[in-house]
Order: C-alpha cells, then structure tokens, then sequence
C-alpha cells in the first residue's frame, strides 16, 4: 500500500513523519513476542491532526494503530496489518488540575509519573500505579486498562476515568463522560473505550479522578517457606475485610531473580507478601498492618517487618516495580518473555493458581514465576526459556495453553491488566465466546472500514505463535 | 556484510525485554523524541544489524552515534543491559563498514600523531617526580592551568603528585568504534603506565582506566575529600555529578563532602547522583552533534537554573566546558578545583 506522504506532511508537517527502514523497525515492536513493519510513523501534536490522519486513514482504508511508550506485552502495537503508527508521546500537555473537583485533564501522551509529579504539590495523586507508571502514557494506560499495586484499594484505570475525547475511524471528535463522579444513565461509552486497546477510537484526552495523597504509608514484608501458604494468606486478608493499598505476591523466581539484577537482599525463601496500608490517621494504618501481620502469622508468614520510612519504602517498591526486566537475568542464557503474562482468578483460588503456574512450568521444560497485584485477584506470570530454540517455542504454546485452560476452569479471566491484543486473544475468546459477535457488531458500528488497531482483540489469529514474526533468532536466523 | 562486534551481544539483545523503561531520562531521546533516539530504538537497531533484518545505513549509522554513553539508560533498566557496551559494538561494526565520521577518524589519526585527541603536540603532560601518580588526561591537558592547579592543590594538602609523558586513555578508540586500533593503542598504554593505582582528574578516564585495564583508580575527588580544609566560602551551588562519575564509578557523596567542608551550600538539582542528567558532551556527539549536544545542556541548566544557587560546579572538564556554553551567562559554571583552591587560600589567610 503506497502512502501519500505529501498528505501526511500537509497535516503534520515532515519533521514529524518517519518512514524509513530504521524507524519502522523499531516502531514494529513493543514489549511483546510479535513483530511486524508498519507504513509509516506519524508524531501528531494537535487534536486535528489526529482528526485529519484519520479521515486520510479512513478515505484510503489504512490501518492506524495509536501507540504511546510501546510498553505493551501482548503486542497492542505491533502493527499486524502494517499501516500508520500513530506515536501519541508529543501529545503531552497536562490541561488542568481542579483540586477543588478532584480531578485533572491531561494529553494522552502524559507519563503517568509526570502527572504524579504535577499533582504531588496540590496534595493529590492519580492511582493506578502501573509499574510501568514512569514511561506508561495515560492514553496508553486507558486503552489497556491499566492497573498495579494500588489498585486492591483503588481499583484499575476503568474506575478512576471520568471522561475522555476521542477522534473517531471517520475523524469526528467525541466527548464522552464528564466532569462529575456520579455518571448514572445511557451507554457509558468512555467506560467501553477503556480497554479496548486501541481498535475503537483514538483517546487524545483524558479527564480522571485524582485522589488525596494519603499523610502515611507503611509498607511490610513476610516470608513464607510455602507458596501456598502466601496465597492463602492473600485471600484471607481481602476476605476479611482489611483494606490494604498494596498486596503483592512474589515467588522464589522472582524474589532471586530481583536480588540478582539490584541487590536489594530480599529474604531468600519460597514467597513474600509484601503489603502497605495508607491512611490519614496513624492508628487507622497501624490497625490494618496490624491485621494483615496477625493474618499472615496465621498461615505460618515469619520474618514480619514493616516501616514508615520513605526510603525503605522506596527500596521495596522499586524492586517490585523493576521485576519484569529484572526477570530476565534469572539465569544466564534464559529471557524473560512475556507469555502467559497475566491472568486473574477468584480470591480463593490464588494459591492454587500460583501452585498450578509452577506445575505447568515443570512439565513443559520452562521456567515460569508466579507474581502479581494479588490482592486484587491479579496473577502474573512469565515463561523464562531460550527464544532462540524452536523446540523451547512448542513448550511455551503448551505451557500457555494449559494455563488459561486452568484460568477458566477455576473462574478466572484471561484479561487482568496487561490486556489481550495478539498473545492472549486465542484464549480469551475460547473465555468470550458468548459476547464475541456482539464486540465485532460494536467495532462495526464504530469502525466499519475496520481501520482501528484491526485483528486484535476477537479478531485476532488464533495461533499467537505464527500470528506475527517472533522478535527473536529462532533457530538461528 | 560481515558482523564482527555485535555478534557476542546477541544473548544480551535477547535479556532485553523492550519493556521501554529505559525512556525515562535518555537525554536523547528528551530532545530528539523519537523512539530511535532512545536506548531501547538503539539496541533494537542493533539487533536488527546483527540478524541482518536491517541494511546498515548512514541513517542508522547516524541513530548508534547519537548516544552520549551517559548510562542513565542502564540505571534505569532493572535487567541491567549492557547498552554502552552493545552500542560500542555497534559503532565498531558501522566503523568497519565505512560509517565512521570523520571527525571522529580524525580523533583518532590525532590520538596516533601526538598522543592526544586534539592533535595538539604542545599539549603535554607537565612531567614531575613524586609519590602518587596521577594520570592527567586529554581535556585537563589543553586546560594547562587548570592542570597546574590540581596539581598545586595536591602538594598544598601533602601529597606529592608524580606526572609522566601520557597518552590518551584509549576511551575514544573503543567508544566511537576503532576496535584494531584500540588495540595497538591499549599496548601503547600499557608500556607507558603499567601501574596498577592510578589517581585521574578526569572521570570519563577514571572510568575507561578502570573498565577497559582494570587498574585501581581513585578520582582527585576521592583523594582530596579528607584533606581540603574547614573553611566557610559562603557560596551557595549546585553540584552537576559527570555521569562517567556517578553511574558507572559510583562517586557522589565525596564531591559534596567537599563543597560541605569548605562552605559550599550545595542545592540538588531535581537529577542528581545516579540519576543525574547529562550535559550533553559525552559519546562523541560534540564532534558530530553539536547542536543536540547543545540543546542537551540547556535542559541541564535549567535545572540549576531552577535551585536559585549562585554556581554550578563539576569536575568533570567536559562537563564544564559544555554547561558554560548552554549557560550564557546566567548561571556561573566553576570547575571545583577552582573552589578548593580558594578555600585553601582562605584557610591560609585565615591561620
């Protein structure tokens, strides 16, 4: 398909168009398995710009996929279908901060972290917390759904998005949502737009709930000699009421593999819970510490230790948030891919989930880890193997495989915040079938040309292995 | 085309997840705002040179070179990924294959005619016999005097500092790609200082010193910490930590313990120590690139700017000389022998 780059140039200017070998290389991936060429990398800096690419993308039935840092795991961005880049990071104006109405309007190319900054001196913080948080952009964060550590107590990005204006397949601008934070009546359409991953419409705004930033923090470790023990403890605590701000399971994988690549000592044992509560009132933390201490005593958690010192603080949450990359210096000759990478399941079921990710690891000659924002019923996971044998890419289409069989069979879902796009999609519709044609009939009724991050999501292939170019030498390339 | 270098990085390649966290605070990438200008967008080119995926190009030749080697890409990425080290690889492949600017080929014809990167015969070390050796450098060698001060400093606070005829560290060779030559060179070297505990005015050879021969190295920083005298200079300064110092020989606390000793109120910028923000002069960019060197260093100096102190100090040569020219005059910008050397006079005075 031959663009016209005068028009592209016309709309954006040239500076801010890249089309050659290089870049387009490098736009292909992201931080999934998958790889593909797109036609062309655009940098809009104005809401009509995007408006006009649009309507260009949509005359002439051109692919359009919004990216915005290209952190995504299951390959939101590879461009399978080729077609125009849309890099959304100079879109990257924080509009306003309304501390009055505990809200902000920002780009979709702010960086999470750069919002915190912004809010930090009013008092307030935006939530979600990804671990990506300091190079995720808000635009990216929506489209995916975002969430993290914080989000057991203050839920995912769905929940804090009060509105948004999207350009449109055909260019029109919409204004979806409000100002407000009661919204009762109609088709919530922003809510929809979140999670979608790009394939219903381009966010160039966004106006979400902030929300004061607690006066203390205290973050504690336990250690426990059986993952098991760790995953029951987890469902006790949110079972019984308590209300962590962070409660996160780490396995021995991911303890060493996080002691290895930034020496940050953690206790060197099968599972850490690592928990935090946040408060206005001293009392009201330490009762919830308290609490989640005496819970995870219960299942036989040792070593309990807990501070309100930043710094700590900081250590601990760093390495909670550099465990991803971090996994891939496990052990020497192993990467980390992200496959199988995240799930969610019933609160009663995480220890068995978390035991079962390491059955399936044993059995198809992986290594695997299990990990994850627990509290709020997220499991992670990675399969750690040489990509540059074909045989170790049959053990990971096993592996997957048998993991989201497992998801399901427990009442778990395929999507818990790192979204579906390519990776996950073959097993998420198996877990959607009932509502697959009516999301195709809502892609139609928005995108009929299909032009919006297309064959993602229900209409991606149904083999992730040969849905693209794997980004790695397999054997020997 | 045949890949020499980068061939050994592949497993490297693989540790990396793409997972884009080192954007952060690539100074490149800050300015330029291209996915390609970021480590991750470098190494993928990598990568794609290595598979052979990619053709090289003068365009990707031009992306590998637009990196300072600052290595706040590595301090942000928690896989620890060689980044400097891939891109060097990458440069000494583009190098082979006709890629190589000329500036910086004629770096490098300058480094064999006289020694050093300047070409500069007159540029030399000021030998002398001593007890503590101390290895001068290119930068500090075309700024005599600033030499001659350290050198002073060293011998005011009891240290007898011993100078030999020098070449360049070799750092260039490897950073812009001329592995044979480095070769060849790092045994010039050798012969010439087979010590093994060096003390270097420059970071950026305190480093190459240490990571390319393994010597003991101690910055002057180090050195002089204990030393410099009590005094109250009343000045009030921020402190720009050279990346070469921080992130890869781990020296932040000396250089401010220094200022504190001799009454320098030192205000952080809001990048500092590990995570400082580079100045823009290092990679070879300022022969290729000055004007994103420039453009680098005018984001430095808005956050001194932004402290309200009345100096930016340093000790790295380059760093210096780049952040004076961003400056324009609105913050002062001192190497920090020149506020040691005056708390010296002062504590003389003043006893």
């Amino acid at each position: 398909m031959k663009i016209d780059l005068d028009r592209l140039k016309d709309i954006v200017g040239e500076d801010n168009i890249r089309n050659n070998a290089a870049d387009l290389y490098i736009y292909g991936s992201d931080a999934s398995v998958h790889v593909a060429t797109p036609w062309v990398v655009v940098q809009p800096k104005k809401i009509s710009e995007v408006q006009d690419i649009l309507r260009y993308a949509n005359e002439e039935l051109i692919p359009v996929i919004p990216r915005g840092a290209g952190s995504g795991m299951s390959g939101h961005t590879v461009p399978i279908d080729g077609g125009i880049i849309l890099d959304m990071k100079r879109m990257n104006r924080i509009l306003e901060i309304r501390p009055q109405d505990i809200l902000c309007r920002v780009e979709a190319g702010v960086v999470d972290d750069d919002l915190n900054r912004a809010l930090k001196p009013f008092g307030f913080f935006y939530p979600p917390a990804p671990a990506s948080s300091r190079i995720a952009t808000i635009g990216g964060e929506i489209a995916n759904n975002a969430s993290g550590i914080r989000s057991v107590k203050y839920g995912a990005t769905r929940d804090s998005v009060l509105g948004m204006k999207v350009v449109m397949a055909n260019g029109d601008l919409v204004n979806l949502g409000s100002n407000t934070r009661v919204e009762a009546s109609g088709y919530q359409i922003e809510r929809l737009i979140v999670g979608s991953e790009g394939t219903l419409a381009v966010i160039v705004e966004a106006t979400l709930k902030i929300v004061p930033l607690p006066k203390y923090r205290c973050l504690g470790i336990a250690s426990f000699n059986k993952l098991e023990e760790a995953g029951e403890a987890i469902s006790d605590v949110i079972s019984s009421g308590a209300s962590p701000s962070m409660l996160e399971l780490m396995d021995d994988v991911a303890i060493t593999a996080v002691n290895k690549a930034l020496n940050l000592g953690l206790p060197d044992v099968e599972a850490i819970v690592i928990f935090e509560a946040d408060g206005m009132v001293k009392e009201a933390v330490d009762y919830e510490i308290n609490r989640i201490k005496e819970i995870c005593e219960r299942h036989n958690g040792f070593g309990i230790k807990y501070s309100y010192d930043a710094k700590e603080r900081a250590r601990i949450y760093a390495g909670r948030k550099k465990l991803f990359a971090a996994l891939s210096r496990y052990k020497e000759g192993l990467s980390c891919t992200s496959l199988a990478d995240d799930m969610a399941v019933p609160n009663s079921r995480m220890a068995d989930m978390a035991k079962k990710i390491h059955e399936v690891a044993k059995r198809n000659n992986v290594i695997m880890t299990a990990y994850g924002h627990c509290g709020s019923g997220v499991m992670h996971t990675k399969i750690l193997m040489d990509p540059t044998k074909k045989e170790q890419w049959e053990d990971a289409r096993r592996a997957v495989a048998e993991i989201y069989d497992y998801v399901r069979e427990i009442g778990g879902t395929t999507s818990a915040e790192h979204g579906i796009a390519i990776s996950k999609a073959p097993f998420w519709k198996k877990e959607r079938k009932d509502s697959l044609e009516i999301m195709r009939a809502i892609k139609k009724a928005l995108d009929p040309n299909n032009i919006l991050n297309p064959h993602k999501l229900m209409d991606a292939p149904d083999d992730w292995v040969t849905a693209t170019r794997l980004r790695y030498p397999v054997g020997g390339r | 085309m045949k890949v020499n270098y980068l061939k050994e990085w592949l497993n490297e390649l693989n540790i990396c997840i793409r997972c884009a966290y080192c954007f952060e605070g690539c100074p490149v990438y800050k300015v330029l705002g291209w996915e390609a200008d970021t480590a991750r967008g470098k190494t993928v080119l990598s990568y794609g040179l290595l598979t052979g995926e990619l053709e090289p190009s003068k365009y990707i030749a031009e992306k590998i070179y637009q990196c300072t080697f600052c290595r706040d890409c590595v301090e942000r990425c928690s896989a620890n990924v060689s980044v400097p080290e891939i891109l060097a690889a990458a440069r000494a492949d583009l190098a082979d294959w006709g890629f190589a600017y000329d500036s910086h080929k004629h770096m490098i014809e300058n480094v064999k005619k006289s020694g050093n990167i300047f070409g500069d015969p007159e540029a030399r070390a000021p030998k002398r016999e001593g007890e503590v050796l101390v290895f001068i450098g290119c930068q500090f060698l075309a700024r005599p005097n600033q030499t001659k001060l350290y050198l002073r400093i060293l011998e005011k606070l009891g240290l007898k500092p011993k100078v030999k005829e020098e070449i360049c560290c070799g750092f260039p060779f490897y950073a812009l790609g001329f592995r044979k030559d480095l070769e060849v060179h790092k045994e010039r070297f050798l012969k010439l200082f087979p010590e093994e505990e060096i003390i270097t005015l420059c970071p950026t050879c305190m480093a190459y010193l240490h990571e390319g021969y393994g010597k003991k190295v101690k910055h002057i920083t180090q050195v002089l910490v204990d030393r410099v005298p009590e005094v109250d200079l009343g000045i009030t300064a921020t402190y720009h930590d050279p990346c070469d110092l921080s992130r890869v020989m781990h020296i932040t606390e000396e250089p401010r313990e220094i200022l504190k000793r001799i009454g320098v109120e030192v205000v952080e910028m809001e990048n500092n120590r590990k995570t400082s923000h580079c100045c823009g002069g290092g990679g070879g960019i300022l022969s290729t690139d000055e004007k994103l060197s420039d453009r680098i260093a005018a984001r430095r100096i808005e956050q001194a700017k932004a402290t309200g102190a009345d100096l930016l100090v340093t000790p790295c040569p380059t760093c210096e000389q780049v952040l004076k020219k961003a400056s324009k005059g609105e913050i002062q910008v001192r190497n920090i022998s020149d506020l040691i050397w005056k708390a010296i006079k002062k504590s003389q005075t003043s006893t």
